[in-house]
């Protein structure tokens, strides 16, 4: 699906290179965000599978294109991003095919869809407006998530914070995590890759003896928050936004060091056929408009050069040398998960 | 005999429809491991645990009220008959998110309150929320058994010198057993089937399994559960079939004069029930309208369920027709009833796992409102067929024939004789489907085509986000739909007994 040279890219981009190239426009080859104005209008049918909406954000974006875009004719299954790629998959298998375009928050089933062989090649044209360490042959990067571990100050001082992810198994601490949810298991896929499968197993197993789940990584939070868990797994914008909300929430953010822990993960879009609608749609996401909206009200961090990161996001992230589309793989993880009974 | 079995053709139809759902599972069951493994093993105990948990709950509630509303001197009696009986038409997963919403730490009690609670999770917390809201089935199937008995019986063993609670024991709930347990056995198998609660409580039982494997799309998986679950259907249906309510030649009505301790003791358990499956939804409802309002709601979700409802009320009277009649003519039509009744019994994920399979090997059924709308009439036909007969059965061929003595035509006859007496109950029929279809979850979840979600999938939906408050709108949408499915249900009883009695 992806060429070696893309492949080394952004494994050098994510490992070696360091967190401020990360985060930063590159220099390189950059095309700033085009604006929603200079976009041709949308019109027509557009079938639109949709991996679990950020609870209304994904909506208000969707409801302002379609504002804009009378004429277009949207309809959208929203379902958890993973139930949305198996049944992708499945519908390939059978030879059935219903959408025009899957955006996901989640590389693995974006990866796990383009392995099935019937995703399009995202137009060069559109590829330029994405920052090259995110630039993907199979799918359209569209906004990035950083793993972190939100942890509540007055019940642990950070310092008692391992930095490696897989020293957690080992502690004490009472942990909030939500396996159902599809940015955790590609974290765990991350972890297969990076530790291999006993391991994980292993950390899974010790992890599970002292955590308690919850149906999503915002109930995580919160759970901290609360102080119900000293700490959780969740990606970084549900600490973002809770915070934002309520400032003086007890939460703040832990990062670990060269691990699954410190996972960049992206969003994105892959097309499905090769209906200029789609392609289109797909331009509107990575518009100035779009992305600065993810960065200003979802956290997210824009993956269209030139747009203003979010507030908050931390500064000092050493994220592991792994390429995205290796969390393709979610099967043995989803056997993982269930041999172990997290999930 | 001028009647052909030509109703045969459709009620075999019907028939083999109903049979379908099966066939398909065991098809796609075939390449799978059949692990039996202890994960296996520990669903299977999970799911038989809150079954057996839950008809114990449902008799412990039930089956006091019951001796209470029948024989005990109450004040607005029939009120509280009513109202004790309204949690059958909530569905259960309603109960289920306001106590997933309203009990723990940092739940609307907490916050409003400020009363710490444990949180309902787990089998303690689907076992209460399934009771509370499968109670009823023992309640009126008690009832019906208690107000069938003779207070003669009764008097005699107590100048035969039993107590009042020894007789109550001894005379009156052995006679009464059936009852309780014809009611036991419906709790059972609406416990077997429901999906919405142990998955929001958390509990890993074969539905909620279902639906996690289906996420995963191991479909062969998903529908050997399926098989699975279905056996244990199959075993409570077995039961129920040989339940058979005693009859007693009809007598006195016993009254029982209650000490006002015992009857403060009544009416405080029954109004604890009511506080807790009725109000306490209501309350969490409507303190998320006045907090969040109507955000994110689209009216479109609750035509989109009254559409499809509508559609499914129609296929299922068009189909109960031709197997209520041919029910009533022979026995090939009564096993070809029976069949639809399997219908029933077949859990709604169970039901739309099938479908989606099917629908994958046929796509111009796929994703399609024909494939929604063909799940909800094979699950709901037995209740068009089951008030369509009970209408039927009251047009007596005597009638026709006197009309057509009378000079009727047969079109006449048919317009002026049968059909005023068959209108109720396909009017009946064609409600009881609607208001069904307009609350289901499971089937729909799978089985929607795209950009079409019902009041009840996006009350998952907000769910799943973890924004609970959005969802205000559809729950109390359905709180009201329920409402009116109550009020059918009450006057469909008061109607039955009046033509009985008359």
């Amino acid at each position: 699906m992806i060429d070696r040279r893309t492949l080394l890219k952004s494994a050098a981009a994510l490992g070696l290179l360091g967190p401020t190239h990360l985060w930063a426009a590159s220099n390189r080859q950059s095309i700033a965000a085009e604006s929603a104005d200079d976009l041709p209008p949308l019109v027509g049918k557009l079938s639109v599978y949709l991996g679990r909406g950020e609870g209304g954000l994904y909506d208000d974006i969707v409801a302002a294109i379609e504002k804009r875009n009378p004429e277009l004719e949207l309809s959208i299954r929203r379902a958890p991003s993973a139930a949305l790629a198996n049944t992708l998959v499945a519908e390939a298998k059978a030879g059935v095919s219903r959408a025009d375009l899957f955006w996901s928050i989640d590389a693995s089933s974006l990866g796990a869809v383009a392995a099935e062989g019937v995703s399009r090649p995202v137009p060069a044209a559109i590829r330029r407006h994405i920052k090259p360490d995110f630039r993907y042959e199979a799918w359209a990067a569209i906004s990035g998530r950083l793993r972190t571990v939100p942890y509540n100050p007055t019940r642990l001082d950070a310092a008692a914070i391992p930095d490696d992810i897989m020293a957690f198994a080992d502690t004490d601490l009472k942990i909030g995590w939500a396996p159902a949810y599809g940015a955790f298991q590609s974290f765990v896929t991350a972890m297969r890759v990076l530790e291999g499968e006993a391991r994980t197993r292993q950390w899974l197993r010790g992890v599970k003896t002292q955590a308690r789940s919850y149906a999503g990584e915002l109930g995580v939070v919160m759970a901290v928050a609360r102080g119900e868990v000293d700490l959780g797994f969740a990606n970084h914008y549900y600490t973002l936004r809770l915070k934002q909300g309520k400032p003086d929430a007890n939460v703040d953010l832990a990062l670990t060091r060269n691990d699954a822990g410190s996972l960049v993960n992206s969003s994105g879009v892959l097309l499905l056929n090769d209906n200029p609608l789609a392609a289109n749609f797909l331009r509107y996401l990575l518009t100035d408009e779009v992305q600065s909206y993810l960065a200003r009200e979802a956290y997210e961090i824009p993956m269209a050069p030139g747009v203003a990161l979010p507030q908050g996001l931390p500064e000092r992230v050493q994220p592991p040398s792994l390429d995205l589309t290796q969390l393709a793989d979610l099967k043995p993880t989803l056997d993982l998960l269930r041999e172990t009974r997290v999930l | 005999m001028t009647r052909t079995p030509l109703s045969y053709l459709p009620a075999a139809l019907a028939a083999a429809a109903a049979l379908a759902p099966v066939a398909v599972l065991v098809w796609m069951s075939v390449g799978a491991d059949l692990l039996i493994d202890g994960r296996a093993f520990e669903i299977a105990l999970n799911t038989v645990a809150l079954t057996l948990l839950t008809v114990a709950g449902a008799v412990l509630i039930g089956v006091p009220l019951a001796v209470v509303t029948t024989y005990a001197d109450l004040a607005f009696r029939r009120v509280w008959v009513a109202v004790l009986a309204a949690p059958l038409a909530v569905p259960s997963y309603l109960g289920a998110f306001a106590f997933f919403a309203a009990f723990g730490p940092g739940g609307e009690i907490e916050t409003v309150a400020g009363l710490a609670t444990p949180r309902a999770q787990g089998l303690a917390g689907a076992t209460l929320v399934m009771t509370l809201y499968t109670y009823p089935f023992v309640l009126i199937s008690t009832r019906a058994a208690l107000q069938s008995l003779d207070a003669n019986v009764v008097d005699a063993a107590r100048t035969l010198g039993l107590s009042l609670p020894a007789a109550l024991l001894r005379i009156v709930l052995p006679r009464a057993a059936n009852g309780i347990a014809a009611g036991s056995l419906l709790v059972a198998l609406y416990t077997l089937s429901d999906f919405a609660t142990p998955a929001i409580m958390q509990l890993d039982t074969f539905t909620r399994m279902i639906y996690v494997e289906y996420n995963a799309f191991g479909l062969d998986r998903a529908a050997l559960m399926s098989l699975q679950l279905l056996a244990l259907v199959v075993i409570v249906l077995f039961f129920e079939s040989r339940v058979r309510v005693r009859r007693e030649r009809p007598g006195r009505i016993l009254r029982l004069p209650l000490g006002n301790g015992v009857k403060a003791a009544a009416l405080l358990l029954a109004g604890l029930v009511v506080l807790a499956a009725l109000v306490l939804p209501v309350a969490i409802f409507g303190a998320w309208l006045v907090r969040e309002g109507v955000v994110g709601f689209e009216p479109a979700y609750a035509l989109n369920s009254a559409y499809a409802a509508l559609l499914a009320a129609a296929g299922a009277v068009i189909l109960a027709l031709p197997v209520a009649y041919a029910a009533s003519v022979g026995w090939i039509g009564r096993l070809c009833e029976r069949a639809t009744y399997l219908g029933f019994g077949i859990p709604g994920i169970v039901m739309g796992t099938a479908l989606l399979y099917l629908g994958l090997r046929l796509p111009l059924l796929y994703q399609t409102l024909t494939l929604l709308v063909l799940a909800y009439v094979l699950r709901f036909l037995p209740l068009a067929v089951g008030a369509v007969r009970s209408s039927t059965e009251r047009v007596e061929n005597n009638l026709v024939g006197a009309a057509r003595s009378l000079g009727a035509t047969p079109g006449e006859a048919f317009r002026r004789v049968s059909l005023p007496l068959i209108l109720p109950g396909i009017v009946a029929a064609a409600a009881l489907v609607f208001l069904e279809a307009m609350r289901e979850l499971p089937a729909t979840l799978l089985l929607r085509p795209t950009g079409f979600d019902t009041l009840a999938t996006y009350l998952w939906r907000v769910y799943e986000a973890g924004y609970l408050g959005r969802g205000a709108v559809p729950a109390l949408a359905l709180v009201v739909v329920s409402g009116v499915a109550l009020v059918l249900m009450l006057s469909g009883e008061a109607r039955r007994r009046r033509l009985t009695a008359g």
